[in-house]
């Protein structure tokens, strides 16, 4: 029986060049990992602090069922919605939520394309929390439709009554494509990914209903060598797939607003900056789930404070990028001449919702230059607040490029300001109820971390790894 | 389990060993012959224009050709830095020879920006007021005004768009790359010498700084060099396309180099299939970004259907000749591309990767002189190739950059020898 | 152990365990030198170079989804291409439906479907191929049934030689895989006995499936068959409303009369019914006429305009807009602002807003008659494409005549129009008219004078256009 180390932090961020510093410590090998990722699995109760957390998230899911459920009987009048604030919160929401969802498979897939070792240990939580997220963000534009009830209205399903199919040339649908084809891609790359580690669970499983259960899920896993060699390369092609899909998700949400000619919305940089945006977001909400995660689980030996600053450079570096797209923006707002542009960018920064827009600035492009201190990127306490702000900075994001350019049209005669009402601002609180629940259950019940995978990259032998 | 090999270089030979020294006066040779005979061709081109504008237009091509591919191996180098990355140490010398040659460029930069101190409008249409006109006719009629009565746009552009601001931000472009290529150079040849590892640790604390002076340098000489040409036109997305496909130039300019010295017996032993390999994926990864960036661009301007916009596409596609052009840009940017190099055997195989690299390259001449030559007769929609005009430009225009490589690379090594992470590149496997 | 279990159960392999990858590799490979072929590894992780080690080929996975995804790419844009463009087919024919400009078939906008359908069956492709080549899910293994194999998803690494190479037998593998340095060696054994699916899971099985497909039959059974029943509404969907709706009959009651005796379903308010905060008792604030003004002194025009604002009219008493016209009476009309309004800069200025919002489309940003709306219609006028009456310019003499033209007047024009010009009281609160008002008049002193070329082309266009009106309201025009 391996020894588990306490856990503790230990600094493993710097990096001597020619030699890398170790992504696993405490002395673990193989068994330690196991046991370490299996233990608070194989605890006969969960920590306390994860019931309160539970019961929290449990009410909050239940404010967001009730609001669901009065939206449903009164209708989407109970949004703050207006004329001409046709889409107000609920697709800021979405597009919030389906931001954050860019993380796991980021991290699954294009960290796993350049070989970025230390993916390993962030992964399967990543990638269970873009799952949740792709959750809460389908929840929005699905009660937007007004009658859910004949949602598959949006999907090409030959109908004799209706003798109508969706308009294909429509951004609305492409949306509805690009979010159930990436949560489905999501599901099947998470679940392919965790198989061997349900396997490790199955075989260590003491109950009947939990050996039935992983039994199942494992699909008989045996770890062959000859399913190994076609799982890597399966896995090798997800993430090929995996990665053109993210970039397109965000891409095909913000075509939504830029094929539009609204000035603000109607920008041809909106894709990539779109995906620098989520990719920011999605870490900083990483960051945040999984610091509170790993001292709860005693994770430190694993997901080490090396994980955690890596991803605070990454989220670093897309906020700069987003903080660049706010100026090529401003310029070319300017450059062009146009002056409904030019109004539209003055108004952003100096107009009604001059709040929001600094909010936004403040906490995109000025709060992340902290992680420019080590220790700032390094302090794990710390760097939970800078990622709740810049999480707080990409909502408001949303926020004003949605409100802001609808409010502010082309005729003056039909301008108006948008106040959400208590039902949106419930929804939203709600949402994270249901982020949250999901979560918690995903820790208790499958592998938080990917054992396999942490164990293929750890030095063995001789290897001169 | 394969053998894990010292970190230590074995080749015979690392530098060019004098071969520039013979290669260089023919290349200029080639150089000057070829602009010059691009230039008097050029006075018998019919395609609308002078002589002088027909020649500052195919030239400006080649000069935004060759600029990109050091901005592209520029690029390589901060990033390999920023991330740490061992498996490319040793291919990273050459990106850093490429990118220190943007410098000296600056020099052939003279032959556009002078002319635009002297006021002339060549290629760049703002340099003389009228531009913002439909016809020539109306054009001449708003020169005739006076400065307070042009049109608004005119006047609010002319802010930016003018030749003296315009000579000072060109000038430090060139003054900053010179100084971002110089720095990566030089540290990492001391390295050669010292094998100090604070050396890397310097590069390393001042890649992400100099990538955001990048960002910004990329970010405007795309706005100004090629993007003004159409002063009414204007996309936020530009500098991103410009930098795609700089980047995949250079990615490709890498692997070329490398296939071309081990070919001729320098750094044979440093640079294996799996480095290739390597840079082949990347290559694919930046053929379908620049699709993607390519795509997105032209989709949302073809959505929105805003005058202000299409104009620049509708030229470019429904015009005769330029539509067959932007035709083979997209099959021959992406889509060819996208299938050749898609396989593990296509990218692990040399010869096929250095064609799939050439053709790339040509696309991506094709794709600047896209961008550029279109804006030559902005009133008549002519198709402007010509290849008596523009090929000997282009060879031209490459042999006096291949001269300027030979020029900054001199007997240096070809790869870094002391790099604290020479081991891992040398031990690099795909797995 | 080996002879009791050899009629209830069956040789399979042997299974070696070793504790790390370097010895499980190093033993792979003299397996595969000293013949082996039927054998295969476990380990919890991918060891890097097992694979040539077992002699392992690389698998077709990649070619099968490229195939997937190529058809895919063609399946997506054929879909889009019959569901957007394709309206001949007999069953099930497309929607073409011109929208937002873009042709039918739009390449362009078709790709991002296209794309996602391509990354969805090529994932579906990965996924399911991979564990179809794998022979995945394979709930019973022999394997599974030793303790030891539990290792296998943890830390401990296996190497089995199965009985079915030629190379095999049983003592001399044992011992060759002692050479190569095997931990522990085990039998692997099939359970003969225990080879078939209890019989409840059978049972379960088989009603599962017969439950499920009696919705599918019973909608079909359903979907052949004519029925007098009203269709099921699972959601009313707003079918059904306690209301009429507008410009239809009265409904009829039982006795086969019509509810309301005028068969109209629609009502009239009672009369002399005023809707809440509609009430606008003050005439000079909401009417322009003066207080004191006494409507039944004077003409039927003024009457009827009057009592029209608060009270729904008669059918019967229709007024002639030019008898009325002709007997207006400009006395009725305030010459001052009323009470409620205190006409200062600020006001004005508010008034210049508002005018440049609503009026100038039509009027012009400096009253002259020459707005936007104004200039495009005139052109299709004097193409013959559009009927247009100019709109006024406020430098217009009579218009700035405060004796033909009061205060008053002109907010009367605001509220309720005048000639081919709508109302816009229903937009503009009255103090915001007012404020139009204060800054027409403002507008007005400026003197600035309709003295452009285009105003005077406006003006002779107005001349014809009146000529043809049959000059009936030549009165009208300098209203």
């Amino acid at each position: 029986m391996a020894s588990v180390n306490p856990a503790i932090d230990i600094d493993n961020t710097n990096e001597e060049p020619g030699t890398r510093a170790p992504l696993v410590l405490g002395g673990l090998d193989y068994a330690g990992v196991t046991e370490t990722v299996c233990a608070p699995w194989e605890a006969e109760n969960p920590p306390k602090i994860w019931w309160l957390i539970l019961a929290a998230a449990l009410s909050l899911l239940l404010v967001l069922g009730g609001c669901v459920n009065h939206l449903l009987m009164k209708g989407v009048g109970v949004w703050g919605n207006n004329n001409p604030a046709y889409w107000g919160w609920p697709i800021v929401n979405f597009v919030f939520w389906v931001g954050i969802g860019h993380a796991g498979t980021l991290i699954s897939a294009i960290l796993f394309l350049f070989r970025q070792n230390w993916r390993t240990s962030i992964n399967r939580a990543a990638e269970a929390m873009t799952i949740f997220a792709v959750v809460c963000a389908g929840l929005f534009p699905g009660i937007h439709i007004g009658r859910v009830w004949v949602f598959y209205w949006l999907f090409p399903i030959p109908t004799e009554h209706l003798a109508m199919w969706p308009n294909f040339r429509s951004p609305l649908l492409w949306d509805v494509f690009a979010v159930s084809t990436y949560a489905t891609v999501s599901i099947l790359f998470w679940y392919m990914g965790m198989v061997p580690d349900i396997a490790t669970f199955r075989d260590r499983c003491k109950s009947k209903i939990g050996k039935i259960a992983y039994g199942i899920l494992s699909l008989g896993w045996t770890g062959s060598a000859r399913n190994w060699h076609r799982y890597e390369i399966a896995y090798t092609i997800l993430a090929a797939l995996a990665t053109p899909l993210v970039l397109s998700v965000h891409t095909i949400v913000s075509f939504d607003f830029a094929v539009s000619q609204l000035p603000g919305w109607h920008t041809t940089i909106f894709p990539p900056y779109f995906v620098a945006g989520a990719i920011f977001s999605g870490f900083a909400a990483v960051v945040t789930l999984l610091v509170p995660a790993r001292a709860l689980y005693g994770l430190q030996n694993l997901i080490t404070l090396r994980h955690l600053e890596n991803m605070n450079k990454i989220i670093m570096a897309t906020g700069m990028m987003v903080g660049t797209a706010y100026g090529i923006e401003f310029f070319i707002a300017w450059y062009s001449g146009v002056p409904n542009e030019q109004f539209a960018f003055i108004n952003r920064a100096f107009g009604n919702f001059w709040w929001a827009y600094w909010i936004m600035v403040t906490c995109n492009v000025v709060i992340p230059q902290l992680f420019w201190f080590k220790w700032c990127r390094t302090t794990p306490w710390f760097m939970v607040i800078v990622c709740i702000f810049v999480n707080i900075g990409m909502w408001f994001e949303r926020f004003v490029i949605t409100i802001t350019s609808l409010c502010r049209d082309f005729i003056p005669s039909s301008w108006a300001y948008f106040h959400p009402t208590g039902i949106d601002i419930m929804m939203l609180i709600g949402s994270f109820g249901l982020f949250t629940t999901l979560f918690l259950l995903f820790c208790r019940f499958l592998p938080v971390i990917a054992m396999a995978e942490v164990k293929s990259i750890m030095p063995h032998g001789d290897d001169h790894h | 389990m394969h053998e894990t090999r010292p970190a230590k270089i074995t080749s015979d030979v690392v530098t060019l060993n004098d071969g520039h020294l013979k290669a260089m006066p023919l290349l200029l040779g080639i150089g000057v012959i070829g602009l010059l005979a691009s230039f008097i061709l050029s006075m018998f081109s019919s395609a609308g224009g002078s002589a002088f504008e027909r020649f500052s237009f195919i030239y400006l091509v080649n000069f935004c050709f060759v600029l990109s591919i050091s901005l592209g191996c520029m690029f390589f180098v901060i990033i390999s830095h920023l991330t740490r990355a061992g498996w490319n140490v040793t291919v990273r010398r050459l990106a850093e020879l490429f990118a220190m040659c943007a410098f000296p460029l600056g020099i052939l930069f003279l032959v556009i920006l002078l002319p635009v101190l002297m006021g002339y409008d060549f290629v760049y249409p703002w340099n003389q007021s009228g531009w913002s006109a439909h016809s020539i006719e109306q054009a001449e009629q708003i020169a005739a005004l006076d400065a307070a009565a042009k049109p608004p746009i005119e006047q609010l552009k002319g802010a930016y768009l003018n030749p003296m601001f315009f000579s000072i931000r060109a000038i430090a472009y060139f003054l900053i790359w010179g100084a971002m290529g110089a720095f990566f150079l030089k540290t990492s040849l001391k390295q050669d010498d010292s094998g100090d590892v604070i050396l890397t640790k310097r590069m390393q604390a001042l890649s992400a700084p100099l990538l955001i002076l990048f960002a910004v340098t990329i970010v405007f000489s795309s706005f100004d060099f090629e993007m003004s040409l159409s002063p009414l036109w204007f996309s936020t997305m530009f500098p991103v396309y410009f930098f795609a496909g700089a980047f995949m130039s250079g990615l490709i300019t890498i692997t070329l180099t490398a296939m071309w010295l081990q070919k001729n017996g320098r750094v044979t032993d440093e640079i294996t299939t799996e480095h290739y390999h390597d840079l082949g994926k990347l290559t694919f990864g930046f053929v379908v970004f620049w699709g993607y960036i390519a795509f997105s661009q032209f989709l949302l301007i073809w959505y929105a259907n805003i005058p202000e916009e299409t104009f620049w596409y509708d030229y470019r596609i429904n015009t005769t000749g330029w539509g067959i052009w932007s035709l083979i840009l997209v099959v021959g940017h992406l889509f060819i591309p996208f299938l050749a190099i898609m396989g593990r055997t296509a990218r692990r195989n040399r010869t096929f990767l250095a064609g799939a690299g050439i053709f790339l390259l040509v696309m991506h001449w094709v794709d600047h002189y896209w961008l550029i030559m279109p804006q030559m007769d902005a009133y008549g929609h002519v198709f402007t190739f010509n290849p008596l005009v523009d090929i000997p430009c282009a060879v031209g225009m490459i042999a006096i950059y291949i001269a300027i490589f030979c020029f900054v690379a001199k007997n240096r090594p070809l790869v870094p020898l002391k790099d604290p992470r020479l081991g891992e590149a040398l031990n690099h496997a795909v797995h | 152990m080996a002879d009791k279990n050899d009629k209830d159960s069956k040789l399979v392999g042997l299974l070696a365990q070793f504790d790390d990858p370097d010895s499980l590799i190093s033993a792979c490979n003299e397996a595969r030198l000293a013949g082996y072929k039927a054998m295969d590894a476990y380990s919890p992780f991918p060891v890097h170079g097992i694979d040539p080690a077992i002699g392992i080929q690389r698998s077709l996975l990649p070619f099968l989804v490229f195939c997937v995804g190529f058809g895919a790419c063609f399946a997506g844009l054929g879909m889009q291409y019959y569901t957007n463009a394709a309206d001949w087919s007999p069953i099930f024919p497309g929607y073409a439906f011109k929208i937002s400009g873009k042709p039918l078939f739009s390449f362009p906008a078709n790709i991002p479907v296209t794309f996602e359908i391509i990354v969805l069956s090529s994932a579906f492709a990965t996924f399911l191929g991979m564990w179809g080549l794998n022979k995945l899910p394979m709930f019973s293994n022999p394997l599974h049934r030793i303790s030891r194999f539990k290792r296998a998803t943890n830390d401990k690494f296996f190497l089995m030689i199965e009985t079915k190479d030629e190379n095999f037998n049983r003592s001399e593998t044992e011992s060759q895989l002692n050479q190569w340095g095997a931990v522990a060696i085990e039998e692997c054994r099939q359970d003969l006995t225990d080879n078939q699916l209890p019989s409840w899971v059978r049972l379960v099985g088989l009603l599962g499936v017969f439950l499920l497909m009696l919705p599918p039959v019973m909608i079909f059974r359903n979907m052949g068959m004519t029925s007098r029943s009203p269709r099921l509404h699972v959601v009313p969907d707003m079918d059904w409303q306690h209301k009429e709706k507008t410009q239809v009959l009265s409904p009829v009651m039982e006795n086969g009369e019509y509810l309301f005796t005028d068969e109209r379903a629609m009502r009239k308010p009672v009369d002399g019914s005023i809707a809440r905060g509609q009430l606008e008792v003050d005439s000079e604030m909401y009417r322009g006429v003066k207080k004191d003004y006494k409507a039944a002194a004077n003409s039927a025009k003024t009457n009827a305009r009057l009592v029209s604002a608060s009270i729904e009219d008669k059918e019967d008493a229709p007024v002639e807009p030019d008898q009325a016209d002709q007997a207006e009476d400009v006395s009725m009309w305030m010459t001052q602002f009323p009470e409620g309004v205190t006409v200062d800069q600020a006001f004005v200025e508010r008034g210049q807003q508002r005018f440049n919002i609503y009026c100038s489309a039509c009027h012009g940003y400096d009253g002259n008659g020459n707005g936007l709306v104004n200039q495009r219609a005139m052109a299709l006028g004097a193409n013959g494409q559009a009927q247009w009456t100019a709109a006024k310019s406020m430098h217009d003499a009579t218009v700035k005549d405060d004796s033909k033209n009061p205060l008053g007047r002109i907010f009367d024009t605001i509220t309720n129009g005048r000639n081919t010009m709508g109302p816009y009281g229903a937009q503009i609160p009255a103090e915001d008219r007012w404020a139009i008002v204060a800054y027409v008049k403002a507008l007005q002193e400026t003197g600035i004078q309709p003295a452009t070329a285009s105003t005077e082309t406006d003006g002779a266009d107005e001349e014809k256009q009146t000529d043809a009106d049959g000059g009936s309201d030549k009165e009208e025009k300098t209203s």
